[in-house]
C-alpha cells in the first residue's frame, strides 16, 4: 500500500489550474487505471508511460496502479500530464526523493523511448504554476525558451525521462533557459513605401493613436492592404505583461516559433475570407481552440474582403468586440480566451471593382446589397469609415510619404495623453470611451459640438455616427497635442464618417 | 436709477412718458413724475404710483440674480428692432418699453440680432410640440435665436429645443425678472438666462396680469424678425402676438394642423385670411423672415464657426471641373492639411463640395 503524488497544470484556453495527481499502487492483477476526467490523449498515457518507464531502465509496479487526477470533476485534456504521471507512480513505489517532487510542477508528454516532448500551452501552465507559488517547473528542453519567458519562478528542462528522474533523485542538475537571445525582430513594412494616399495614411495614424476600428474601402490596387500591414508597426510595442497575454495564447494555439517565443510587437492576423466562425473566435471539439481573433489579441485582425465574408461569421465578432474576449463552451468545457484587437476591414465598393469607380457594371441592387450586410451592430463599433481614392495623377508618385517610426512617435504621444486622461475610468484608448461618457461627462464647447449637430440635424450621421465623430475628435485632438477638441477636430473627425447612406 | 424708478412707475408701455424722457432725458423725468409736474394725460398714468420709489432696492435684486436695466442710453438698447413703434398710432399701449430688465450675461442687441419668435397655445398637442421642438432646433442649431413668452406648451416646447441644442433663445415675460411665470417653468428660466436672457419690461416685482400679457405679446413680436405661430386655438394670445407682428412689419408664419384639430384653428385661419404665410420647417422659415439668399452662400459655414477664410480658400482652390486631392488642395490653397481637412467635411455638408473615388470636386 504506497502512495505517490506528483503536479502538473491543467490549461483551459489560457487560464491553467493546478492539478495533483496522485499514485496509488495497490494488490491486485498488474493494471493501470486512470481517473479524473481524462479524454483520450490522457487515456493512452497509460500505455505510454508504462513504456517509457521500462525503456527509461527503470522498474513499473507489478501491480495495480491507480492514478488519479484532481480536481477530479475538471476535464483533463492532453499529453501534458504524463511526466507528472511517471513522477507519482515513481514516488508511490519509493523510488525517487520526495524532497524536490514536493515542490515542482511537472509539465511534458512522454515518448515511449522515454524522450520528453514539448506540448502546447506550456506558457500558460508555467504562468499558473508561479502564480499558484510553485518554486520549479520542469518542462521538455525544448519549451525551455518559451517558459523561461516568466520571471519569479525557476524553470529547469529535462531531455528525456532519465535525467528527469536523476534530477528527483538529487543526482544530477537540469538545464536551465539561456539568457534571451533572440533573432533580432522582422522588418516591417514600412509606412513610407506607400504611394500617395496622404488621406489614408493619416486614418492609420489616427485609427493607431485612438484604436479605433477601420474601414477601408476602394477599389482594388489601391493599397488597402499594404496599408494594413503596416499598422502593427505603428502601433506601440506591447508592454511586458501583454506580450505575455499574446503569448500564452499563441502558445496554446502552438503556433510559437521556437527560436523566437515571445511576441513582443502587435501581431498581425489576417484570416482568409473563407473562414468559418469556428476559424475567427475559436472552436474545435473537446475543448475550443483559440480562434483568429484571439491570435490578434493586443494586436491587429485584418480581414480583407470583408464583404465576401459569409454575414453569420461577421456577425460572430459582435460579442469579442464588445467583451474583449471570447467564451466557448465546448464538450469538456469553456474556453476563455482574450480578444480585445483591433478591427480592420477592407472591401471593394463592389463585386465588379473596376479600377475606376465608374467604369462599374454592376447592378445598383447588387451594389447596394455588397456592403449592405455589413451595416448593423458590427459597423457601429467601427469608428473610422475611409474611401481610399485611387491615386488619380502622376503628381505625389516620386513623393515619400513620414516612415512609420516618425508616425510611431505621435501615436504614442498620442496615446499617452489619451491614457492618463481616462485613467480614472479604466478606459485606456479613445476607442473604448463609452458614448454616454463622450456626450455627458466630456461634453464638448458648443462650438465645437455645432458641427456634429449640423451634420446629426441634417441627417448625414446617425446618433450613434455622431458618438463615433466625438470619439475620433479626441483622437485628432490628440494627435494634434490639444487639451480638447475644438471645432476643426470635430469636422476632420466627421470626415471619418459613413459616406454610404447619403 | 431715473429709469428704474420710472419703469417702476408706469409699468408697462407708455409713449408719452418715452417721449417725454427723450427730449427732457431720465431725470427730469423722474422729478416730474415725482412731484405730479406733468401733462394730465401723463399724471393720470403716473400719479397712483408716483410716491413707490424701490429703484435702488429693484436695481440691486436683479443685480443680485445676476442681471440689469438694459436702457435705451446703454449700447446694447436693441434700437433697430424697436423702431417700428415709431410708425404706430400713438395710443396708450403701442409704445416702445421704457426699459428693459434682463437676466443673462450677452448684450441684447447680439441675441436679437437674428432671431425668430415661435408663439403657439399652452395646450399644445403632441403634433404642436413636435413640430415646435424641429423647427426651433433646427433653427437653433443654425445660430438663430428663439424668442418666446416662456409659457407652457409651444412657447416651453421652443425654449427647450433650443437649449437642448445648445442654442440661444431669450423669454420674455409679462411680470418682474425676479418671478418664474408659470412656476412650473422655474428651472427652465434659470437655464434660459444662463443661455440666453429673460427679459421683462416690468420692474422687479410685478406680478403677471392679463393685459401685461398682451404687452408682452409686442415685445416677443418686436425683438425678432419673424414671428411663427405653431399651434393656435380660435382665440388666442400666439394670434395676438401676430397681429402685433403684422402693425410692425414683421413677416408672420404659420404651421397649419390638421382641421379638426381644435388647437390648430387659428393658425388655418390665419393661413386661410392670408394673414400668415404657410411654413412646415425651419427651412421655409428662414425663407420667409431670413435675409435674401441666405439659404445658399457660404454663410451657413461661417455660422458654424470661425473657419470662414480657409473653408473659401479651399473651396476657391477647387477646379470646376475635376477633383482634386487633400494634399493637391493644401498646396493650391496654402491652407495647411490639417486645416483642409478640418473644412473639407464642413463643405461637403453643406453642399458645396462631392468627394468620390477620384478625390474632392465642386458642387455648386
Amino acid at each position: 500500500m504506497a502512495l505517490g503524488r506528483a503536479h502538473s497544470v491543467a490549461v483551459t484556453g489560457v487560464d491553467g489550474q493546478l492539478v495533483e495527481i496522485e499514485a496509488d499502487i495497490g494488490r491486485g492483477l498488474p493494471a493501470v487505471h486512470l481517473v479524473g476526467l481524462p479524454d483520450t490523449a490522457l487515456q493512452e498515457a497509460r500505455d505510454r508511460i508504462r513504456a517509457a518507464v521500462a525503456n527509461s531502465g527503470e522498474e513499473w509496479p507489478d501491480s495495480k496502479v491507480i492514478l488519479a487526477l484532481s480536481p477530479a470533476t475538471l476535464p483533463k485534456v492532453g499529453s501534458v500530464y504524463d511526466l507528472a504521471l511517471v513522477a507519482a507512480v515513481l514516488d508511490a513505489a519509493k523510488q525517487v526523493k520526495r524532497q524536490r517532487l514536493r515542490e515542482t510542477v511537472l509539465l511534458g508528454e512522454l515518448a515511449l523511448d522515454g524522450r520528453l516532448r514539448s506540448v502546447r500551452g506550456i506558457l500558460p501552465a508555467v504562468l499558473a504554476a508561479k502564480n499558484a507559488g510553485w518554486a520549479t517547473v520542469v518542462v521538455p528542453v525544448q519549451s525551455l525558451p518559451e517558459a523561461g519567458l516568466v520571471g519569479g519562478v525557476e524553470v529547469l528542462g529535462a531531455h528525456d525521462l532519465r535525467a528527469a528522474i536523476a534530477w528527483l533523485r538529487e543526482e544530477r542538475d537540469l538545464e536551465y533557459p539561456e539568457p534571451a537571445q533572440w533573432v533580432a525582430q522582422p522588418v516591417r513594412a514600412d509606412l513610407s513605401e506607400v504611394v500617395g494616399q496622404v488621406e489614408a495614411r493619416w486614418a492609420i495614424e489616427v485609427a493607431a493613436a485612438g484604436a479605433h476600428h477601420l474601414m477601408l474601402t476602394g477599389p482594388p490596387g489601391v493599397g488597402k492592404t499594404m496599408l494594413a500591414q503596416r499598422l502593427p508597426g505603428v502601433l506601440p510595442p506591447l508592454t511586458e505583461s501583454e506580450s505575455l497575454e499574446v503569448t500564452a495564447i499563441h502558445s496554446v494555439a502552438g503556433l510559437l516559433p521556437p527560436e523566437r517565443p515571445l511576441i513582443d510587437v502587435p501581431p498581425f492576423i489576417a484570416p482568409h475570407h473563407t473562414a468559418s466562425v469556428s476559424a475567427l473566435v475559436g472552436g474545435g471539439s473537446g475543448v475550443a481552440k483559440p480562434g483568429a481573433v484571439s491570435r490578434a489579441h493586443r494586436g491587429v485582425l485584418f480581414l480583407d474582403e470583408c464583404a465576401e465574408i459569409g454575414t453569420k461569421v461577421l456577425e460572430a465578432l459582435r460579442t469579442p468586440l464588445e467583451d474583449g474576449e471570447v467564451r466557448i463552451a465546448r464538450r469538456d468545457g469553456v474556453a476563455r480566451y482574450p480578444a480585445r484587437f483591433q478591427l480592420i476591414l477592407a472591401a471593394n465598393p463592389c463585386p465588379c471593382a473596376p479600377a475606376r469607380e465608374a467604369d462599374c457594371v454592376c447592378a445598383p441592387t447588387a451594389r447596394r446589397r455588397y456592403l449592405g450586410k455589413l451595416s448593423g451592430p458590427l459597423m457601429d463599433r467601427v469608428d473610422l469609415r475611409v474611401r481610399m481614392q485611387a491615386v488619380a495623377t502622376g503628381a505625389f508618385i516620386d513623393d515619400v510619404g513620414e516612415s512609420t517610426e516618425d508616425v510611431r512617435q505621435r501615436v504614442a504621444e498620442a496615446r499617452a495623453a489619451a491614457g492618463e486622461r481616462w485613467s480614472d475610468y479604466g478606459w485606456r484608448t479613445n476607442a473604448e470611451v463609452p458614448g454616454p461618457a463622450l456626450r455627458q461627462k466630456f461634453r464638448l464647447a458648443r462650438p465645437a459640438l455645432a458641427p456634429v449637430e449640423r451634420a446629426l440635424r441634417k441627417g448625414l450621421i446617425t446618433a450613434r455616427g455622431a458618438d463615433r465623430a466625438l470619439r475620433v475628435a479626441w483622437t485628432v485632438s490628440d494627435l494634434a497635442g490639444l487639451d480638447m477638441p475644438g471645432p476643426e477636430q470635430v469636422v476632420t473627425a466627421l470626415g471619418f464618417r459613413d459616406r454610404s447612406f447619403q | 436709477m431715473a429709469w428704474a424708478y420710472l419703469s417702476k412707475v408706469v409699468q408697462g408701455p407708455c409713449p408719452a412718458l418715452s417721449r417725454l424722457v427723450e427730449k427732457v432725458g431720465p431725470e427730469e423725468a423722474a422729478r416730474a413724475v415725482r412731484e405730479r409736474d406733468l401733462s394730465e394725460m401723463l399724471g393720470e398714468r403716473t400719479v397712483a404710483r408716483a410716491h413707490v420709489d424701490t429703484a435702488a432696492h429693484d436695481l440691486e435684486l436683479v443685480a443680485g440674480m445676476g442681471g440689469r436695466l438694459v436702457t435705451p442710453d446703454d449700447d446694447e438698447w436693441p434700437q433697430w428692432r424697436l423702431l417700428g413703434f415709431g410708425n404706430l398710432s400713438r395710443s396708450r399701449d403701442e409704445g416702445p418699453p421704457l426699459a428693459l430688465w434682463v437676466l443673462g450675461s450677452r448684450p441684447v442687441t447680439e441675441l436679437t440680432d437674428r432671431a425668430i419668435s415661435i408663439v403657439g397655445t399652452r395646450a399644445a398637442s403632441g403634433y404642436g410640440e413636435h413640430v415646435t421642438a424641429e423647427i426651433s432646433g433646427d433653427l437653433a442649431v443654425d445660430g438663430w435665436t428663439i424668442v418666446s413668452g416662456a409659457a407652457f406648451g409651444v412657447d416651453g416646447a421652443a425654449h427647450r429645443a433650443a437649449l437642448g441644442v445648445g442654442g440661444l433663445t431669450v423669454a420674455v415675460l409679462a411680470c418682474g425678472v425676479d418671478r418664474a411665470y408659470p412656476a412650473g417653468h422655474a428651472r427652465m428660466l434659470r437655464q434660459i438666462a444662463q443661455n440666453g436672457a429673460v427679459i421683462s419690461e416690468y420692474a422687479p416685482g410685478t406680478t403677471p396680469a392679463k393685459h401685461r400679457f398682451l404687452a408682452r405679446n409686442r415685445l416677443v413680436a418686436s425683438l425678432s424678425d419673424g414671428v411663427v405661430v405653431v399651434e393656435a386655438g380660435w382665440r388666442s394670445g400666439a394670434r395676438n402676438t401676430a397681429s402685433w407682428a403684422r402693425k410692425l412689419g414683421r413677416p408672420v408664419m404659420a404651421v397649419p394642423g390638421p382641421v379638426t384639430s381644435a388647437s390648430s384653428t387659428g393658425c388655418n385661419r390665419m393661413i386661410r385670411e392670408g394673414e400668415a404665410r404657410l411654413v412646415a420647417n425651419a427651412g421655409d422659415v428662414v425663407e420667409e423672415a431670413g435675409p435674401i439668399g441666405l439659404r445658399e452662400g457660404l454663410d451657413v459655414v461661417r455660422d458654424l464657426d470661425a473657419l470662414s477664410g480657409d473653408a473659401l480658400l479651399v473651396y476657391e482652390a477647387l477646379p470646376a471641373v475635376g477633383a482634386r486631392g487633400v494634399r493637391e488642395l493644401s498646396e493650391l490653397s496654402g491652407v495647411a492639411v490639417e486645416q483642409v481637412r478640418a473644412v473639407l467635411p464642413l463643405l461637403e455638408m453643406e453642399g458645396f463640395v462631392g468627394s468620390d473615388d477620384t478625390g474632392w470636386s465642386r458642387q455648386k
